[in-house]
């Protein structure tokens, strides 16, 4: 087997997000087929008007967390790919030379899919140990009859089954397409860059120093690095916020359930993104250590362009968590009369923003310690 | 001036430890064309990466002008080499996302040359400066590799098998870039082969042995790479 269980475990982001995307969007769905049920039995106008908010919550919750979590677990699945070919193209290519066919070597990739089902099934079965809590808690106040946990098979089907048949079928897709290379392109290393045309340079960039130069050039070669390293500072912010900003329209649980999700999410796309960009360029670190560059140059050059991109990232999850809650209060909430009106929390942003800092700077020490112990045998071992 | 002091090195722990370096003592003067000679396992490529500063050896001494290198902390001696050391490798090691001129620019920062496409003229690349690595021939990306190392503008240059990876006219070229240059500029080389030919145009040529130095000697007439055998 090309790629096994082993290659498949690393996919551990993959199943992370599906396991927070699963668990989210299996509470609100069973909730939301759960609340149906009981639609006949709501006798009061009040209570009619807390059934509609509550089916609202539950559908926008399952679309905006689903669908934004879905989007960053196929977009990281291709980017894993592509990375894995990247990084075994000579075996691969050896494999071709051989006799393989690109379908024969693309079929050994279903087991990528084997993340997306660790992480939905785990995600799943949460959701059911946590949901008695959480159906509780959606009708604290009693103004809806009982309603009734239910087990139904077709959630089971589209967020475990068909989400891990799906990814395992565009992992084989990908794969397949991504080998359709002359043997050659893979077997050397040289030839793995396009040939690009030299574009028209300005004086201004023609006067960059190397790191500068470096810096912009880490960050164009892998354009999917500076899509996670947004992501994992959107989530933060967005998540963090709104877990404290809905204090006053959600229950506590809520708002601890949002933080450990969004603290999750961000880290482990943050470890991602970085690792890759530190494990792509090791060997320009280790040249540049061996020409006499310092550590902290390595830094700045490898590392140091992220940083801005990463408040973007911020700043983009400050104005999302504020236009989310906003479209809840205005719209799902709009007939009720005891929600609270909505205003944006200036004190949680710059706690949060702070210690978004500070986060990120200890990984970047921790990493930049990391880029320290890389040496020249780095490149030597070939 | 170089002086090497009974430099010990080995690798692995235990059982699996072998010896690499067992004793090498040496004097470089400032300037000579140094050529280091040994087969596959000798310890030469190890003993280049001690002296440059790149590995600390077990024991033994390292002195350039007097100032002890082994002594120094990882960030002196990154320091050192920033000031005094150009590497040329058998593989190139080039950056693959950057052009023949930013490549080069990495060397020329570190000694803040503005002037370093003058190397790059030297080397017969004046015209290929927007290129990538993956456009030029073997031949080019050394020679892309000895401006960069150049550009720094080094005291003492150590090349690791620069013409290893290269046909036979190709890597005559490319020596006789390096010879070139170095009357021009002024530096120390020191090169590591397993070719017996490259050795007749060194001035002083170290023969290793299992981890030893077994000869050293000065060649009387210096032959030029169109010269010498391959």
């Amino acid at each position: 087997m090309i790629v096994g269980i082993k290659n498949a475990s690393k996919l551990i982001v993959i199943s992370i997000i599906a396991c927070c995307a699963v668990l989210v969007c299996t509470m609100f769905l069973n909730f939301y087929f759960d609340v149906r049920l009981i639609e006949s039995e709501i006798t009061s106008e009040l209570s009619m008007v807390f059934y509609n908010a509550q089916v609202s919550t539950a559908k926008v919750v399952c679309f905006v967390s689903g669908g934004c979590l879905l989007l960053t677990a196929v977009v990281m699945l291709l980017f894993y790919i592509k990375h894995y070919i990247d990084t075994h193209k000579k075996e691969l290519g050896i494999l071709k030379a051989l006799g393989y066919s690109n379908i024969k070597i693309a079929k050994s990739f279903w087991a990528f899919g084997i993340s997306t089902f660790i992480g939905t099934a785990i995600g799943y079965a949460g959701a059911f140990f946590i949901m008695p809590w959480f159906y509780e808690l959606q009708n604290e106040d009693k103004m809806l009859p009982e309603i009734t946990l239910n087990f139904h098979p077709s959630i089971l089907f589209y967020f475990v089954v068909l989400p891990t048949v799906c990814f395992s079928a565009l992992s084989v897709y990908y794969a397949w397409y991504k080998l359709k290379k002359p043997v050659l392109l893979l077997l050397k290393d040289n030839l793995q860059v396009v040939s690009k045309p030299p574009k028209h340079r300005t004086e201004k960039n023609r006067e960059l120093s190397f790191i500068e130069d470096l810096k912009r050039s880490t960050l164009k070669s892998k354009k999917t690095l500076v899509f996670f390293i947004v992501f994992a500072s959107f989530c933060f912010s967005a998540m963090t916020q709104m877990s404290f900003s809905m204090k006053d329209l959600s229950s506590e649980m809520m708002g601890v359930m949002m933080l450990v999700i969004g603290l999750v999410l961000a880290f482990t796309t943050l470890f991602l993104a970085i690792t890759t960009v530190i494990n792509g360029n090791t060997k320009t670190i280790a040249m540049m250590r061996v020409f006499g560059y310092s550590q902290k140059e390595c830094c700045r050059a490898i590392l140091g362009g992220y940083r801005p991109l990463s408040y973007i990232g911020f700043i983009i999850g400050t104005v999302y968590q504020y236009g989310l809650l906003r479209l809840m209060v205005d719209i799902v909430f709009k007939d009720m009369e005891s929600v609270p009106a909505y205003k944006f929390d200036v004190s949680v942003m710059p706690i949060s923003l702070i210690a978004f800092i500070a986060i990120y700077e200890i990984l970047m020490y921790i990493y930049s310690e990391k880029i320290k112990k890389i040496s020249i045998k780095e490149i030597m071992i070939e | 001036m170089i002086k090497v002091r009974d430099i010990l090195k080995s690798y692995g722990n235990g059982e699996s430890r072998f010896q690499v370096l067992k004793g090498v003592s040496l004097d470089i003067e400032d300037n000579d064309f140094v050529v280091i000679l040994g087969a596959s396992g000798s310890g030469k490529s190890t003993f280049l990466n001690v002296i440059s500063g790149l590995e600390r050896p077990d024991s033994g001494k390292v002195f350039y002008d007097g100032k002890d290198i082994t002594a120094l902390s990882d960030n002196e001696v990154t320091l050192f080499r920033k000031a005094n050391v150009g590497f040329i490798f058998q593989q190139y090691y080039l950056l693959p996302n950057m052009n023949v001129d930013k490549n080069v620019k990495m060397g020329a920062d570190l000694a803040d040359n503005k002037d370093y496409k003058t190397v790059i003229e030297a080397v017969g690349l004046g015209e290929k400066l927007h290129k990538y690595p993956s456009e030029l021939s073997g031949g080019e990306q050394q020679r892309v590799s000895i401006a960069r190392a150049l550009a720094k503008r080094p005291r003492i240059l150590f090349l690791d098998e620069p013409t290893g990876a290269l046909d036979e006219e190709t890597g005559r070229q490319v020596l006789d870039y390096i010879c070139k240059l170095q009357k021009e500029y002024d530096f120390t080389i020191i090169l590591v082969t397993h070719n017996l030919n490259i050795a007749e145009m060194a001035n002083t040529v170290i023969k290793m042995n299992s981890g030893k130095i077994s000869e050293i000697y000065t060649n009387e007439t210096k032959k030029t790479a169109y010269e010498i055998g391959w």
